[in-house]
């Protein structure tokens, strides 16, 4: 999407006129400016090179640190940009321009929750940053998960940049993840009203699978796929519909096709975990798991499902841990609790294990009470 | 230099192709299965009355059970129909019961009305259990009803009688809607106890309307609520009390469906597991007083491995694996998946859906009945599962039943279209017994299916293997020997386990006697039989292909 790397260009700039670091004594002085004049020249290799050897002898510089991280990053190493984006953080923690290029970095490797957590920093630091950063930070959003958040971060931009594609896309993605159905589909009319769009069937499809309407939310997200194959996400939401539809054969192969266009998309890397476990491949469920939570970490339902891979594989133990952690953070998860009791159960705490038990329970008939079957099987 | 090169090509071609060759397993030549309902004259089809209106209840009808009710040596056929609704009554014929006698000659004579099991006043039936629970020799029924359930007496002369009011075994509130029942004997008294599977609180008074978009679907279970299942403890002379609160089994509230019953952790006393309906599953553990306690989270079999309660339907506990302890399998809807869990040491079930392939293979069916046989006698015991789906709005929603053949007791392949164009028949299958009604040893298959006649499926028993049918007849123990653990080793070393019941499925009951496939192996070294009593009785050097009638030694 547009909305996704319109920005970068802006903040990938020198930042010798925001950083305000040590002084390079005269001599290793014209190095950085050789490493700059380089640099700007877009020789990136010998940029490198040239940063690297003034660091050599002023290795405090956050400057040359910083320089290093951006031409690192343009060059698309973006690991080692993140460690010296680190390294100079660790000089100048508060340091604005250094946050929002880390931040960057990790946008690019796919890891939005950092990348969240450093754009809000920097802007909460300079809020003259806002701008900069509120479309990728609604990506990231989006991404994590955290639609309301999301939202209210687009919200008050609808007004100026309605009709805009990208935005439109991004802001009815929020909507719909945030059950705004109404404002969801009011954007996603917009969209249509353009004419023919990935993104619009994409959205309608969202909204109908949301919905159980899982003949419309077929031929929707089928006609997004066909319509542009590499829209992001797409292929995630058949995969979970062909997932409901019980066709696990087409949805792996789906979401290997989502996974094929972004790595750490989070819904085909956890859809590919529990499919995995469901086959019993627990290594390779792990490694999905572990990039699902690499996208989004912390997530409970992915920790869930990491936890019930230590129980298969005969480490009640480390289930426990887990589920005992888990459940601190998210008490009202039910199944986390059942899988506890059983884990306790199975390491002869049997007292613990009936109170898991009871919990899970109760939770899960709460949780009918509130949610009676309204929907066809 | 090419023409040289082309030759090598074409030799490392040949190579391959000989090594396939040599590597791949030749398929094993399987029976199939036709359907010889069509020879006999009888009007019996499943009908629950679907006029266009969904009541709740509907999606459930045609219970199966298979019993020799005039000891003839012959197995007959008992199915339960549906009623008129919402009056709830069987208002004319094609409401009735049916028990359908086997000739001996593959044809079947209806002598429901002789027998008096019409059931004009039972409204809608679902389930029904054969057992004889009076240890008279005949084989008496129990039918679960929305209404009344009912037991009736085999009178030993072709007729039974209706003994519910004196039986005790009436007790169940009428807006109780009762699916499915077993016989077994928990106390290992000598006499047969009965477990009733119950689904919810359900009068046509009360049934809720489901609708989207216009278009009415059967509802969702969870618009009704859970009750408890019922245990009655058989006192002896006809007479039962309802033991639920004092067992332990009215704590729990379930939507039930299909039973197994067997001895899970090996301590001799039979254990009950509850199959529900979007809530979790049950796995009473018998604690040898008198008093059950549920322990499906201990043995992992309340949800699957992510804590989802499915749409549990049939069930059957059997040795999969011939390791000496009893697995578990039940079934569910599409997109869902069946469950099958190995039993580790009689300490606790492991899931194996995903390792066995039946997760896979299953993902497609909606299963109703369902159970462990070994259709193709090679000794492994295979997943049978009747299917269909639960409403009519899709283009798939008609379904063929599936066989998951067993593979040297590790996984599974699906051989469903192997057997057969009567096998492979789409419709909306409900009940299923397993039953050797040639007694050619080799299973044959009952299957109802939603308006339609009941298929009886004859295995063509063309493969060559052997077998042995085991009718335990126990004296200190209940007379059907319900409960029995039979452990059977070949002359070469090779050993299988089974137990008696009658339960499997879902509203079936199926053949008493014990099956074995015995591969290709003609001779048994020997046969030790646990019975309930706790005697043990060991059987030396028997031949294959043989129903063996075993009576249980002393009283």
């Amino acid at each position: 999407m547009t909305a996704s790397n319109a920005p970068l260009c802006v903040i990938l700039s020198l930042l010798a006129s925001t950083l305000c670091g040590q002084q390079p004594a005269a001599s290793s002085d014209a190095l950085l400016q050789h490493a700059i004049a380089l640099h700007q020249a877009g020789q990136l290799d010998d940029a490198i090179r040239a940063y690297r050897e003034y660091l050599a002898v002023e290795p405090d510089s956050v400057q040359a640190r910083s320089n290093l991280g951006a031409v690192l990053a343009r060059a698309g190493r973006y690991d080692e940009a993140i460690a010296e984006y680190g390294l100079g953080l660790r000089k100048s923690p508060d340091n604005p321009a250094l946050l929002l290029n880390l931040g960057l970095a990790y946008y690019k490797t796919g890891r939005h929750a950092e990348a969240a957590a450093r754009f809000e920093r920097a802007v909460s630091l300079s809020p003259q940053f806002q701008e900069q950063v509120t479309l990728l930070l609604a990506v990231c959003y989006n991404n994590l998960g955290r639609y309301k958040d999301a939202v209210a971060l687009l919200a008050p931009l609808e007004k100026d940049k309605a009709g805009d594609a990208g935005f439109d896309y991004l802001y009815g993605t929020a909507l719909i993840g945030d059950g705004q159905e109404a404002a969801g589909t009011a954007v996603m009319n917009r969209i249509l009203s353009r004419g023919d769009s990935a993104e619009a069937y994409l959205l309608r499809g969202t909204l109908e699978l949301s919905a159980h309407d899982r003949d419309r939310a077929r031929a929707d997200l089928e006609k997004a796929v066909a319509l542009n194959p590499r829209l992001a996400g797409a292929h995630a939401r058949l995969g979970e519909l062909l997932l409901a539809l019980g066709d696990s054969e087409r949805a792996r192969a789906v979401f290997a096709q989502e996974l094929a266009l972004d790595p750490d998309e989070f819904t085909s890397n956890l859809s590919m975990g529990v499919l995995c476990k469901q086959d019993q491949v627990y290594a390779e469920a792990r490694r999905y798991l572990e990039r699902a939570l690499r996208t989004r970490p912390n997530d409970p339902g992915v920790r869930y499902q990491m936890a019930n891979v230590d129980l298969a594989t005969g480490n009640p133990e480390q289930a426990r841990q887990a589920l005992e952690a888990l459940i601190k953070e998210a008490p009202d998860f039910a199944e986390a609790h059942a899988s506890l009791a059983t884990v306790y159960y199975r390491l002869n705490r049997s007292a613990d294990g009936d109170r898991e038990r009871a919990i899970s329970q109760k939770l899960m008939d709460q949780r009918d009470a509130l949610q009676p079957g309204t929907k066809p099987r | 230099m090419r023409q040289c090169w082309a030759v090598a090509a074409l030799c490392v071609a040949g190579l391959a192709s000989w090594v396939a060759a040599v590597g791949a397993q030749p398929e094993p030549r399987r029976p199939h299965f036709t359907d010889i309902a069509p020879k006999s004259d009888f009007a019996y089809r499943t009908d629950n009355n679907f006029t266009g209106r969904k009541y709740f209840p509907q999606t459930m009808c045609g219970g199966v059970a298979a019993l020799d009710f005039d000891n003839d040596g012959r197995m007959d056929l008992f199915f339960t129909n549906g009623a008129k609704l919402p009056e709830m009554e069987k208002t004319d014929a094609r409401f009735y019961n049916c028990l359908l006698r086997n000739r001996g000659d593959g044809t079947f004579e209806d002598v429901t009305a002789r027998a008096g099991l019409l059931g004009k006043g039972l409204g809608f039936s679902f389930g029904v259990a054969a057992g004889d629970y009076d240890n008279d020799g005949y084989e008496d029924l129990f039918i679960c009803n929305a209404g009344r359930n009912t037991l009736y007496h085999n009178n030993g002369d072709g007729t039974f009688t209706d003994v519910t009011e004196r039986s005790g075994i009436g007790t169940k509130p009428k807006d109780v809607l009762s699916v499915a029942a077993a016989w077994f004997d928990y106390d290992n008294d000598g006499k047969l106890d009965l477990i009733v599977s119950n689904y919810t609180v359900w009068t046509p008074q009360i049934d809720k309307i489901c609708a989207v978009n216009g278009q009415e679907y059967y509802c969702h279970p969870k618009v009704y609520p859970s009750v408890a299942h019922r245990l009655y403890h058989n006192l002896g002379n006809g007479r039962f009390e309802d033991v639920t609160d004092s067992s332990g089994f009215g704590k729990e509230l379930g939507k039930g469906m299909g039973i197994a019953i067997a001895d899970f952790n090996g301590d001799g006393y039979m254990d009950v597991f509850v199959a529900n309906d979007t809530v979790r599953n049950f796995l009473f553990i018998n604690q040898k007083d008198g008093s059950f306690k549920e322990s499906g989270y201990e043995w992992g079999v309340a949800y699957d491995e992510n804590g989802n309660a499915h749409s549990s339907m049939g069930a059957d506990a059997k040795d999969y694996d011939n390791d000496g302890f009893p697995d578990l399998f039940y079934n569910n809807l599409k997109g869902q998946i069946w469950g099958l869990f190995r039993n580790i040491g009689g300490k606790y079930m492991s899931y194996v859906s995903g390792m066995s392939r039946v997760s896979r293979l299953s993902e497609h069916s909606s299963g109703w009945s369902n159970g462990f046989v070994d259709y193709n006698n090679d000794g492994w015991k295979d997943l049978y599962s009747s299917n269909g789906d639960i409403d009519n709005m899709g283009e798939i929603s008609r379904q063929p039943d599936t066989m998951f053949e067993n593979v040297d007791g590790k996984e599974f392949r699906d051989v469903s279209a192997q057997l057969g164009p009567d096998f492979s028949h789409a419709g909306f299958q409900r009940g299923s017994a397993f039953v050797d009604l040639n007694n050619d040893g080799f299973m044959d298959l009952v299957v109802t299916s939603l308006d339609e006649k009941p298929r009886i499926l004859m295995n063509s028993a063309d493969n060559g293997n052997h077998w042995l049918l085991v009718n335990t007849i126990g004296r200190r123990s209940n007379r059907d020997g319900v409960g029995a653990a039979l452990k059977l080793t070949t002359t070469s070393g090779r050993t299988l386990y089974n137990h008696v019941t009658t339960s499997d499925g879902f509203m079936s009951s199926s053949d008493k006697r014990v099956h074995f496939g015995l591969g290709t192996e003609k001779a048994i070294e020997s046969l030790e039989i646990r019975w309930p009593s706790g005697i043990v009785q060991t059987l030396k050097k028997l031949r294959a292909d043989q129903i063996l009638t075993v009576t249980e030694p002393g009283r």
